[in-house]
């Protein structure tokens, strides 16, 4: 047979997307040696034997795909070896198939079909089918232009996409911005699907180890030593993780990425994600912080400032419900708060210690999503003190107790668990993003999801991940990447430093009840002429509380007196622990890895992060703050510590599970992702509002800003739809 | 001990008011791992860390280590959770108390009377503690080992959270409660 015009498969796009399926299959007969010659958007290349996919285009082998992977044979060119078949969707297809297979490999055949998929015909539980039963389907119903079929082409394990319903909106993850752009969206009306690469859980029901005692675990909740080694080697490092949440967390065997320096990624792998395991800490950032970068040159400006944020703020916390103390500071400015859990009498006796020794040091009660009065529905707390088992009242704010509840009151949401996002699939023509590839957890089935928008909520990590994976000739640096900071400016908060002492006296006094929350002393250094510093540049704040040791206090002694003696708790004890700014740096960045892929086919992170200078500066007087202050409480045998190690474990960036900054927002579409919409410069319809979008870290705890960042950006982006700028 | 047995030592040592749940779990427990059949210890070395650790939290008007299944606790800690290492070295240390025993006495750990065997873990405590800080956190001396395995077996146990200490009740917080009326410390 003569060869056909391949030039001729280029798109026809007059032909509406959404009702039509096209597939052509060419069979040629190509030798193994055979390697695309120009590059095309992807193609696919299907070595029938062996059954392997390998995808290739000019400027990346994009690497070895699993055996059976049906990744993207759907709707590139996929060549078969030896009577090979090429199936070419016209509507996707960026080359021209003669570009790619050389003249001298001639077209043995050419079968094409042609149908037309009811809207809303292909159910969302099987999206894909064998090309062997869609293909019997299309020729009995339709009637094709070839009736006949080769066992090539039913080989089992080549999947045909099928058009979809499409969607408003996609959110990709659940956790703590997927959640609430999930709310948001879904209450602005739009029609969301959620995307969330974990297995489902379900509020109260899957919180199983709620209220457990201690001695009800194997190991009495210590870890289970040898197995978490072997399965859960990163996420142990964290002290959320045990026998009480490991169903919640990701298993580090399965999923592994490159510590090119050490770093900790710490990752849920369930519906909500870390919303059910954060620490809850919730302060606003001030005027001072979306002005630093400018200020002191470190980073390029934030796009917005506090003006622009503040009435979001406003809107996440009267939803979310936040119990805190107002207290004037402008470092970190007061929010709408339930009313203060109370400061024990160890941490009364140390502020009032600060409060008379330093005029710009304040001690306050921890703001906490934590509530301590009913609130939109939710219990208060019940102080019965690890959140991260799960809280059936839903005391803390979490996806599961709070925004997909009102979400999916809309009527609006589908939430799809166990779909890994691949990449975002984006449309040269149109310039925008069409919708998004998932691979399925289990079945590994590869099907893609429209929309007219994109949010991106998959952790700051993970998103990144996603963009640098979603290759095309436009961007062939990763979407929207045309300022080549995608991935870079990695940044965390700093912490594992401070002082602890013991605080005499008091010690006829005593506490009832398991308060899921601590102190906070807000920053007080390079806030102003006077409290600038000459050794580092931004701050930092402090986490930590007052306690009575209990029979863990070291004491030397056994016996019956010795137990006796443990009746009683230990003297009292204050302990700080710092939490400072890091500085966004090129060079702490994150990178596919060229050679390693996970279960799903998708190239696995290299990260390589570490303190700089300004960081290990600021450490220092951390450190010897805490102990100031401590002294000024009155403590005695006063210790500070610092537990990073070069090169090694203890405070390594990524513990402070706060990681930021790889999908950053700026003005300059040069030198930054994301503008002041959280909106991609290059793609519009596409958002980042995880950590990923932060310009710098300050040193505040950042799930707030996140959350009103979202807010802001999903009510932005609906407008725009609105008005059809999008 | 068989089910019947924990059902009836556990109702004896609890007056009577465990939790179906609790109980449940302390008899799976013993389904795992029988009590005098321990899966790493020999009987004879179990009832040595038995002894050990109720010299360490010996019964008063509270039940002691024994009581609270602590040497059933190390050994599914030695079996389950060590490394291969820590468990050959915690077993070799476990010898040691048999040879300091005959060299200052006469007779192994188990021939001694209380006192004595109070008298050589004394000696013990006093040498470890000349050593410290340990080269090797992992690789400590008996009596560490034997103390911080017996404190966290004991007092995360039902008996040493319920019966010796108490559990913090749940509903409010309170941050300046006299201690009097608590009375004991929190587990």
């Amino acid at each position: 047979m003569s060869r056909p015009d391949l030039g001729a498969l280029n798109i026809d796009r007059a032909k509406p997307f959404r009702s039509t399926l096209y597939v052509k299959f060419y069979f040629f007969s190509v030798p193994e040696s055979f390697v695309p010659s120009e590059t095309i958007h992807i193609i696919t290349v299907y070595k029938n034997v062996s059954a392997t996919f390998f995808r290739f285009n000019k400027t990346e082998p994009f690497g070895h795909i699993e055996p059976f992977d049906p990744s993207f044979c759907h709707r590139y060119c996929l060549v078969v070896q030896l009577g090979a078949a090429v199936t070419v969707d016209l509507n996707e297809s960026r080359g021209r198939i003669g570009d790619v297979v050389p003249e001298q490999y001639g077209v043995d055949r050419e079968e094409s079909y042609t149908t037309r998929i009811k809207k809303g015909s292909a159910g969302a539980s099987k999206n894909w089918v064998p090309a062997s039963r869609n293909f019997s389907l299309v020729s009995r119903r339709f009637g094709a232009a070839s009736q006949t079929r080769t066992p090539y082409m039913i080989a089992k394990n080549v999947f045909i996409a099928r058009r979809t319903q499409e969607h408003d909106a996609i959110v990709v993850g659940s956790g703590i911005t997927g959640g609430y752009a999930a709310k948001e969206l879904c209450e602005l009306g739009l029609n969301t699907l959620v995307l969330e690469r974990g297995r489902n859980v379900e509020h109260i029901t899957d919180y199983r180890t709620e209220h457990k005692n201690t001695w009800e675990f194997p190991f009495r909740n210590r870890q289970d030593g040898r197995r978490y080694e072997e399965l859960f080697s990163v996420q142990r490092r964290t002290y959320a993780f045990g026998e009480h949440t490991e169903h919640f967390f990701i298993n580090d065997k399965e999923n592994p990425y490159v510590e090119v320096k050490p770093f900790t990624w710490i990752r849920a792998d369930v519906v909500g994600g870390r919303s059910l395991l954060w620490g809850r800490q919730c302060y606003r950032w001030g005027a001072l912080d979306f002005e630093a970068n400018a200020r002191d040159g470190f980073g390029v400006d934030w796009p917005i400032r506090y003006a622009d944020i503040a009435p979001w703020y406003d809107y996440v916390e009267q939803f979310v419900g936040i119990s805190g103390q107002s207290e004037g500071v402008a470092s970190c400015p007061d929010g709408i708060f339930l009313p203060p859990m109370a400061l024990n009498k160890g941490e009364q006796v140390v502020r009032d210690g600060i409060a008379t020794g330093f005029n710009d040091r304040v001690l306050t009660i921890g703001r906490s999503a934590v509530l301590t009065r009913p609130h939109n529905g939710r219990g208060p707390c019940h102080y019965c003190g690890p959140c991260h088992r799960g809280c059936s009242p839903g005391a803390y704010f979490s996806s599961l107790s709070a925004t997909l509840p009102a979400a999916t009151a809309t009527g609006n949401l589908t939430l799809q668990p166990g779909s890994i996002v691949h990449s975002v699939i984006y449309d040269e023509e149109k310039g925008r993003a069409t919708g998004v590839r998932v691979v399925d957890r289990e079945t590994k089935e590869v099907r893609e999801v429209y929309a007219r928008i994109i949010f991106l909520c998959a952790s700051a990590l993970a998103t990144a991940q996603i963009m640098l994976h979603s290759k095309s000739n436009r961007f062939p640096d990763g979407l929207a990447n045309d300022s080549g900071a995608l991935g870079h400016y990695l940044m965390d908060h700093h912490f594992e430093v401070g002082a602890s002492g013991e605080l005499p006296g008091m010690e006829a006094y005593y506490y009832k009840g398991n308060r899921p929350n601590g102190i906070y002393v807000p920053r007080f250094r390079n806030v102003s002429a006077q409290t600038r510093r000459t050794d580092f540049v931004r701050g930092f704040g402090y986490q930590g509380g007052a306690w009575r040791p209990g029979w863990e206090r070291p004491m030397r002694g056994f016996g019956a007196a010795y137990k006796h003696a443990l009746r009683t708790p230990g003297p009292w004890r204050m302990h700080f622990g710092g939490y400072g700014e890091t500085l966004p740096y090129y060079e702490n960045h994150i990178a596919l890895d060229p050679n390693k892929t996970d279960a799903w086919g998708i190239p696995v992170l290299r990260i390589q992060c570490d303190w700089g200078e300004n960081e290990l500066a600021m450490r220092k007087d951390i450190a010897q703050s805490a102990a100031e202050m401590l002294d000024a409480a009155g403590a005695k045998n006063i210790e500070t510590f610092d537990h990073y190690t070069q090169g090694g474990l203890g405070a390594e960036p990524g513990l402070g599970i706060h990681e930021m900054g790889t999908v950053r927002m700026g003005r300059d579409p040069k030198t930054s992702v994301l503008n002041a919409h959280n909106q991609c410069h290059d793609v519009p319809n596409v958002f980042v509002t995880d950590g990923a979008c932060m310009t710098s870290s300050a040193c505040q705890n950042p799930s707030i800003t996140y959350m009103a960042l979202t807010a802001r950006a999903a009510h932005y982006a609906v407008d725009a739809l609105k008005k059809r700028d999008l | 001990m068989n089910r019947r047995e924990a059902i009836r030592r556990v109702g004896i040592l609890m007056g009577g008011t465990l939790s179906a749940g609790t109980l449940a779990g302390m008899l799976g427990g013993c389904t795992a791992q029988p009590g005098d059949q321990a899966r790493t210890l020999t009987r004879q070395q179990s009832e040595l860390v038995a002894t050990i650790a109720e010299r360490i939290i010996p019964e008063t008007d509270t039940p002691g280590a024994r009581a609270a299944g602590v040497h059933t606790f190390i050994d599914s800690m030695l079996t389950d959770w060590y490394g291969e290492q820590e468990r050959e070295h915690f077993l070799s240390e476990l010898a040691t108390a048999d040879e300091k025993a005959r060299a200052m006495f006469t007779g192994e750990f188990l021939d001694l009377d209380e006192a004595q065997q109070v008298q050589l873990l004394t000696t013990m405590e006093d040498e470890a503690l000349a050593a410290m800080p340990l080269a090797d956190p992992e690789r400590p001396p008996l009596f560490i080992a034997m103390k911080t395995l017996t404190l966290f077996g004991y007092y995360t146990s039902e008996i040493g959270a319920t019966v010796e200490l108490r559990v913090m009740p749940m509903g409010e917080y309170r941050g300046d409660v006299p201690f009097e009326e608590i009375g004991r410390t929190w587990a």
